[in-house]
């Protein structure tokens, strides 16, 4: 547990509620004196006739048809004094005195509001407004807590923060449970905690003031604050008044139109179920091999233009390797391909392509991306946090899933819903799939999240929350549904309410206020752990002991090897520590120093206590780090380095407990409150499950049942996973398929893959992405059959030439006029370099390889014995990540990346041209094509294209190459040796061009 | 002229005198190049680029040095006296432990009524750098070459100097870029050694093949263009490379401080012993400090936008023995402070310079003592602190706010971090609310949606 992380967290919190408080204060002092009311003997309470005789009436003509009690808009309700004092989603809206600060009057002023009122509200019906609010609301705000009627919803989001941790579903301390009005009353050991009319004898009021709980002493251990004042206040009120409970159901979707979306809203382009398009007709027939070739010719012919020539065969397979695979094809597959003379070469070339278990690898780093996947929790101190040990079983899912061509129906289905798929609880037997689909539902667990290994609190919670809402609305739904979590979105029609009835499909395993921790933080409460345990699918318990025992056996071994490494590296450095400690006694006082050394000499065990408080006291200047002594002498850094990259790979190798990290339902989901403001500390009305209304029809209700009979799971997610994969859904299909358009063609239809709203980027080709969505259903959702669709194109197979006639009308490429020239992104760089060169480790799967950052800030990977594995395998950091990917473009999970930056900039080039690695494997490289071309210089330079490029030299680069070669060998002295060393720089300079980085 | 046009126009010939001149810049995009280097915002068309932009109006300050003192320097210690020892001083008051800066009073502001949100290091590090208390956000010197690209593209435009002895708490996310696109991001230059990462090979080769490696890849690019017009990411690749080779000359030629006269070295204190010992952290006296204020001046000269001097670790966290302490921490930066404002001045360089000294927050005045060890020091305190600026429009000899009379809380104008990021962009001529950069529909801004106050009473 780390404490300063509590610090930012609870100052927040007395922040927050000191200003409360003194604003409160504030009002009181300031507008008693207004109390003399303007009509006095009525029954009601001055404020409340001004408002019900005066405000009330300008309101109802005006504004409650929308600010009403039915539509909230806003979460806005003008039609009763208390809930006008509630405000909006964005906080009060009405200051007392002081028009200037009520939003509600800036409003009405600036002719805003109403909205379709020629010439803003009528002058007369302004001015009463604005004497109400000048007046201070007609004063006697301080009775308006104590007589605002109150029910159990104002005081349940209090007691779930401050006290149902240890009194409610997990835990009932002193058989106490405070979740609802019977069972306080019904109380624990101690008699009831609740006696209806009589706050000052309710024992739960009591315990709170007098400050003995929540317990002080216990706060931190479980993430509980103090109740404030203000909050204590409310319970007692609530109390005195009888402790009133009313019927409110949770606000979810009904048959009725939804008053908050309109149809208006929903006919936005997005937002309209993808329709069945037939492919327009066509000048160039004869460029049409499949419909997309026909959507895009549409387009190109609108504008003069028409596809580009083919490609040649040498481009094509190098092109398709790289998108499918992430690596270079080798001179046989190229070979192989070009003597295909079969009219279907290119179409079985896709085929061996996505065949190839490469494929997965390539294609599932997009798809972690998506998730936001990583190998660390991520925190708010570091960004790293600790590791995650279990999380690559998640990546080897997503892997296996593309190879086996998975539908991407069933992999949401299995991502968002894999618990509530199967049941896996009763089962007798755990089978294979059943084991998938809970590794599967790892995709919710991966963004940033402290709140596992350290104590968290609400609004820590809530953010763990917030951030898979983001993952689910950027990577799948193409929604920036985040920006309604703190108030209704700014461009698309998605109300604040929409946002909690999300994060109440989310409840029943991510609640704030039931949290499963990865580590028991505190002896008083055991938090679940958030892992599940791995059984390999139909294996005996006898044979998972033996298993056990063994791993634990492993385990021992290297642990033993790692202490006498430990030992080494100790030893290595003594001497060189020594100096620097003599250098730093000879810059202090002599005295000192001489007490100071003599102190060295004696054992840690034979100190006096004066040398031990010396100790003590110069702890500092007598430690010197490892770090230092790296600095000080490059000889040790590099022995050091290498003797702590062996214990870090042995460390590596220890096995981690069999375990998957996964999210599940677990049945008792807490209620759940809009927050005003995104707030915590502001709750508004409580909500139930839901999608956003306006990619639904608006009238029928979204259904949520538990997933089998008798099930103890709550269903939501099965529910939100059915909806997303539904036929009608408008942007499931088309967010999935616009995204693998942008892998192969280089920028979306939508442009902004992340965001289909309104704020995001039109489709340049709605025809066709509609076409592609609705054919990606029909073909089973089968991610292959569109690749194969899309790859086998006309418009795929364009060449990369830009002419003249291409950049006048199409500039920027928008309309395919060409294939777009790429970039290798970070991982196919580092792969085909590893592979060119020999050095590609292709194992795939399990725990990630370790990455280490040298002193200078040089960040790479472990070489093991077959080199080096590819960076899907790597141990994938939120920082730090090795320097090749880091340079070019490699994406931070933050919490996840929708859509990747590409940049170009000198670091790039020093990296490739200086760093000793890849020096190395041009080396590598060189030594195999010696073995590969035999002596022949032209066979070799040759041979070198081959693999690096995957094709033969031109005339004249081979002349250049020559050329250079014979000069720079000459200069060298001719020498055999020096010739490998020229071969390997040319092998250098090939890594180094545009022709191996750039894709045509 | 477009500057896909123009990018079209040179690529003709590609290594004429208007190519080396102008196509100096690193590119960032997508796709698309529309825009220039006069564009009122990076990123028009996908593109993001480091060329230098109009600030959103005239300001003095060109650059920035931001001196940055990690671990919550005591203010009542060092430039907030209490109680009112100033009025017995008469003008600003500076503590005796820093008796280099107490004699440049004149060029500098001291805000005494700063205030934070954390009183942990690392949130309220991400807050003083980001505007927030969240990993993964950008950091001001991101946010100010966002804003205003750079002056002399050979070197990059936000430098970080690191403090040879270590990283500070935080570590590179003190200078990281968040969601702006990475070429903002803060670039370590070293000041031992080579300054850049893979700036040299580790291993150095025979000049033949350096030579052939350099020309053949030259031959070979241009092939590989001249075959592809009207692809202008070719020439920013191309350029980027040629960058490359300039970056190694100029970043070593800036940071290489032979050329330096005595004079210069000795007033920064380059060459000097320790005069104290440090207790709870190693001292090695104003020595690589200084050398590295040295950088930073040599770097404002060449047009580098923004430099971050950084402290190892967070040596200003004095929670005991705190006057052997800030006694060590004076001894290494006092006096190099002092010169570098002195030096700038006289090269006339602080007028267009904006150097800040901060931390991340103060200390408590009620002392923290063990009495077993018998040492005292102070806690973390985000409620009142100081900090100082001087140079690039700020009025010098200025005293700013206050904190109570126990130095507890800022109680007199108080100024929030928030109100610190509005002033410094205002003195670099950015107005905070439209500096931002669109992400996922949001207009991200280093204010937030909070409503800062430019402290305009210390612009000169």
């Amino acid at each position: 547990m780390n404490l300063s992380s509590l610090q930012p967290t609870r100052d927040r919190l007395t922040r927050t509620a000191g200003l409360f408080l003194s604003l409160g204060l504030f009002f009181w002092i300031a507008w008693p004196g207004a109390a003399s009311a303007p009509d006095e003997g009525g029954e009601l309470p001055d404020r409340e006739k001004f408002f019900r005789e005066k405000v009330l009436p300008v309101f109802q003509e005006h504004c409650l048809r929308c600010h009403g009690e039915q539509l909230m808009m806003k979460e806005l309700d003008l039609s009763n004094l208390s809930s006008v004092l509630k405000g909006s989603e964005s906080g009060p809206v009405v200051v007392p005195g002081r028009v200037s600060e009520s939003k509600l009057y800036q409003l009405i002023e600036s002719g805003s509001m109403p909205p379709d009122l020629d010439g803003g509200l009528p002058e007369a019906q302004r001015a009463t407004i604005k004497a109400w609010i000048e007046s201070g609301l007609a004063s006697g705000l301080e009775e308006s807590a104590a007589s605002q009627a109150l029910n159990q919803h104002d005081v349940i989001p209090i007691l779930l923060r401050h006290c149902t941790t240890c009194h409610g579903l997990r835990r009932q301390g002193n058989d106490l449970d405070l979740r609802s009005r019977a069972s306080m009353v019904q109380g624990g050991k101690s008699g009831p905690a609740l006696i209806p009319g009589k706050p000052d004898q309710s024992l739960m009021v009591e315990m709170i003031r007098s400050g003995k709980m929540p317990p002080k002493k216990r706060l931190f251990e479980v993430g509980v604050t103090p109740v404030s004042d203000s909050d204590l206040e409310k319970l007692r009120q609530w109390i005195l008044q009888g402790a009133p409970e009313e019927d409110i159901r949770p606000d979810v979707a009904g048959t009725e139109p939804d008053p908050l979306v309109s149809d208006r809203d929903r006919r936005f382009w997005a937002f309209q179920p993808p329709r069945q398009v037939a492919p327009p007709a066509v000048e160039h027939g004869n460029q049409v091999v499949n419909p997309i070739d026909a959507f895009v010719l549409r387009k190109l012919e609108d504008r003069g233009l028409s596809l580009s020539a083919e490609a040649d065969r040498l481009t094509l397979i190098r092109r398709a390797s790289l998108d499918l695979t992430g690596l270079p094809p080798t001179p046989p597959e190229v070979r192989r391909f070009l003597e295909d003379r079969e009219p279907r070469a290119y179409q079985r070339l896709i085929d061996r392509l996505l065949e190839s278990g490469r494929y997965g690898e390539r294609w599932g780093r997009y798809w972690l991306d998506v998730a936001g996947y990583s190998d660390h929790e991520g925190g708010k101190v570091n960004a790293n946090g600790p590791g995650r040990k279990h999380a690559w079983r998640y990546r080897d899912y997503v892997i296996r899933s593309l190879n086996a061509d998975k539908p991407y129906d069933r992999f949401l289905m299995e991502q968002i819903a894999g618990d509530e798929l199967v049941d896996y609880e009763t089962t007798p037997v755990i089978t294979g799939e059943m084991v998938d689909n809970l590794i599967a539902t790892g995709f919710l667990r991966m963004g940033p999240d402290s709140t596992g290994y350290e104590l968290s609190f609400v609004e820590d919670r809530f953010d763990v929350i917030a951030d898979e809402i983001e993952i689910l609305g950027t990577g799948i739904m193409g929604m920036t549904l985040q920006c309604a979590r703190c108030h209704s979105h700014k461009f698309d029609p998605i109300p604040q309410r929409d946002y909690f009835r999300l994060a109440d499909l989310l409840k029943g395993a991510l609640d704030e206020f039931d949290w499963l921790a990865g580590t028991p933080i505190s002896e008083v409460v055991k938090f679940e752990q958030r892992v599940l345990p791995y059984v390999p699918p139909m294996t005996n318990p006898m044979r998972l002991l033996e298993q056990e025992k063994e791993r634990k056996a492993r385990n021992e071994v290297l642990e033993e090897q790692v202490k006498e490494l430990q030992q080494a590296l100790e030893e290595r450095g003594r001497d060189l520590r020594d100096r620097v400690l003599e250098e730093r006694l000879d810059q202090i006082a002599p005295a000192l120093a001489q007490d100071l050394r003599l102190l060295l000499k004696t054992p840690e065990a034979d100190r006096n206590s004066g040398q031990k408080s010396l100790a003590k006291e110069y702890m500092q200047l007598l430690t010197v780090t490892a770090n230092e002594l790296k600095e000080r002498d490059a000889v040790y850094r590099r022995e050091a380095g290498k003797l702590e990259r062996k214990i870090a790979w042995l460390q590596h190798r220890q096995e981690a407990e069999p375990r998957i990290r996964a999210l599940w339902d677990r049945g008792a989901p807490s209620p759940t409150y809009l927050l005003r403001r995104g707030d915590y500390l502001s709750p508004g009305r409580l909500v139930g499950p839901g999608v956003p209304s306006v990619l639904t029809d608006g009238r029928s209700p979204f259904r949520v049942e538990p997933p089998w009979p008798g099930s103890q799971k709550t269903g939501r997610r099965l529910a939100l996973a059915k909806w997303l994969v539904d036929r009608n859904h408008p942007l499931t299909a088309r967010v999935m398929v616009n995204r693998i358009w942008k892998h192969h063609f280089g920028r979306g239809i939508v442009e902004t893959l992340g965001n289909f709203g309104k704020s995001g980027a039109r489709p340049t080709h709605p025809e066709l992405l509609d076409w592609l969505a609705v054919e990606f259903m029909n073909r089973s959702w089968s991610m292959k059959a569109i690749h194969r669709l899309m790859m086998t194109s006309r418009t795929y197979r364009q060449s990369s030439r830009v002419g003249p006639e291409q950049e006048r009308l199409d500039p920027e490429n928008r309309f395919l006029s060409r294939w777009p020239l790429k970039r290798m992104d970070g991982e196919a760089l580092r792969d085909s370099l590893l592979r060119v060169s020999g050095r590609l480790d292709e194992t795939p799967y399990g725990p990630p390889d370790p990455v280490f950052v040298r002193a200078d800030g040089l960040s790479t990977a472990y070489e093991g014995e077959r080199g080096w594995r590819r960076s899907i395998y790597l141990r994938q950091l939120r920082m730090n990540s090795p320097t090749t990917l880091d340079l070019f473009d490699y994406p931070t999970m933050n919490p996840n990346c929708t859509e990747r930056a590409q940049s170009t900039v000198a670091p790039q080039a020093l990296h490739l041209l200086n760093d000793a690695t890849i020096r190395r494997l041009a080396a590598d490289l060189a030594r195999r094509v010696e073995g590969e071309a035999g002596d022949s210089l032209q066979a070799q330079v040759e041979r070198l294209y081959w693999i690096v490029l995957s094709r033969p030299p031109t005339a004249e680069e081979q002349r250049l190459s020559l050329q250079s070669f014979r000069s720079a060998w000459k200069e060298l002295g001719n020498g055999s040796r020096e010739r490998q060393r020229v071969l390997a720089k040319l092998a250098h300079t090939l890594y180094n061009s545009a022709a191996f980085v750039y894709i045509d | 002229m477009t500057r896909r046009h123009f990018f079209g126009r040179v690529s003709d010939g590609i290594y004429g005198v208007a190519l080396t001149h102008l196509l100096t810049g690193d590119l960032f995009g997508v796709s698309g190049l529309t825009g220039g280097s006069e564009s009122p915002a990076p990123g028009r068309g996908g593109i993001y680029d480091v060329a230098p932009r109009k600030p959103h109006f005239e300001a003095k300050a060109k650059s920035v040095i931001l001196l940055f003192m990690n671990g919550g320097p005591s203010p009542m210690d060092l430039l907030d006296p209490k109680p009112m020892l100033d009025k017995h001083h008469g003008g600003t008051w500076v503590s005796e432990a820093m008796p280099h800066i107490a004699r440049r009073v004149d060029d500098i502001a001291v805000i005494r009524s700063m205030h934070t949100t954390s009183p942990a290091h690392p949130a309220a590090l991400y807050k003083f750098q980001g505007g927030r208390m969240l990993p993964g956000i950008p950091t001001l010197g991101a946010w100010v070459v966002y804003g205003l690209g750079t002056e002399n593209r050979n070197l990059p435009a936000f430098v970080v100097l690191d403090d040879p002895q270590g990283l500070p708490i935080n570590g590179i996310a003190n200078w990281q870029s968040g969601f702006l696109p990475p070429i903002y991001q803060g670039t370590r230059l070293r000041s031992v050694g080579d300054p850049l990462l893979n700036l040299r090979p580790e291993v150095a080769e025979p000049t033949a093949l350096v030579k052939m490696g350099t020309r053949l890849r030259q031959q070979l690019d241009r092939i590989h263009r001249r075959d592809r017009p009207g692809l202008p990411e070719l020439d920013a690749r191309i350029a980027s490379y040629e960058l490359a080779a300039r970056l190694q000359l100029e970043a070593t030629d800036a940071l290489d401080l032979s050329r330096e006269s005595p004079r210069t070295l000795e007033m920064y204190g380059v060459g000097r012993k320790p005069a104290v010992v440090g207790k709870t952290h190693v001292n090695p006296g104003p020595d690589n400090y200084g050398r590295r204020c040295i950088m930073a001046r040599r770097l404002v000269e060449r047009g580098v936008r923004y430099v971050q001097v950084c402290v190892n670790s967070q040596i200003w966290d004095s929670h005991s023995h705190l006057e052997a302490d800030l006694r060590s921490c004076c001894d290494r930066t006092d006096q190099p402070v002092a010169a570098l404002l002195a030096d700038l001045k006289e090269r006339g360089l602080l007028d267009s310079t904006l150097v800040i000294w901060a931390g991340e927050f103060g200390r408590h005045p009620i002392a923290q003592i063990m009495p077993k060890q018998g040492v005292a020091g102070r806690d973390h305190n985000p409620r009142g602190f100081s900090l100082w600026m001087a140079g690039g429009g700020v009025k010098g000899g200025t005293v700013y706010g206050a904190t109570d009379e126990f130095g507890y809380r800022a109680v007199e104008n108080p100024v929030s971090i928030e109100d610190l990021h509005a002033t410094i962009l205002h003195l670099l001529g950015l107005h905070h609310e439209e500096l931002f950069f669109e992400r996922s529909g949001l207009r991200e801004k280093i204010t937030f949606n909070f409503e800062p106050r430019v402290v305009r009473e210390i612009l000169a």
